[in-house]
């Protein structure tokens, strides 16, 4: 979908595979395993714990110019759905394309209702999404 | 969450950040950058997680 998935953790590059080896679950992962042993890149982030020495759980979405879009983080022990990450994803790239429109809070796929800001839709969304 | 601030703003540029990788796909050791998946004109996503073998 034109997108580079990375994972990252401080663990090793080595215990990345490791891990990739033992856990059936990971079975069919083709995505590239970051390795961020030092937290450089979490610390960028600001997803590092410093006593833990671990990153949280976020998720950022930055397009091919370099350019933050967006950023989601939780804490340790509730993890993310991977449809919401895709909602997302697909959000944005369907706004990159057009950016005089908008994805309201129950898009979810191409082809669903979207907004096009502007004064003549002030007030009046719910006619815009329910018409 | 950690107090320091983040070096990243939504709506900002993201600065270069390299990365050392285990690719499942070659079986193999290597590195990613944002710089290399920008010239080849793919969105990145980041997905951090606290520790492999472990769970959620």
């Amino acid at each position: 979908m034109g997108a580079e998935l990375v994972t990252v953790s401080t663990d090793t590059q080595f215990v990345h595979l490791a891990w990739k080896e033992h856990e059936k679950s990971l079975e069919n992962v083709q995505y590239q395993m970051g390795a961020d042993p030092s937290g450089a890149v979490s610390r960028l982030f600001g997803v590092y714990v410093d006593g833990a020495g671990l990153a949280l759980r976020g998720t950022f979405i930055i397009n091919p110019e370099g350019t933050l879009l967006s950023s989601d983080v939780s804490f340790f022990n509730v993890g993310r759905n991977i449809d919401e990450l895709m909602r997302k994803f697909k959000a944005n790239l369907y706004v990159a394309k057009k950016e005089a429109e908008a994805c309201p809070a129950q898009w979810k796929d191409d082809g669903d209702k979207t907004l096009t800001p502007g004064p003549g839709l002030v007030g009046k969304v719910h006619e815009a999404l329910t018409k | 969450m950690s107090d320091a601030p983040s070096g990243v703003q939504l709506g900002q540029p993201v600065p270069n950040f390299e990365l050392a990788t285990y690719d499942p796909v070659k079986n193999d050791f290597g590195s990613v950058s944002l710089e290399q998946i920008k010239s080849e004109g793919k969105w990145t996503i980041l997905f951090f997680y606290p520790a492999d073998f472990t769970f959620v």
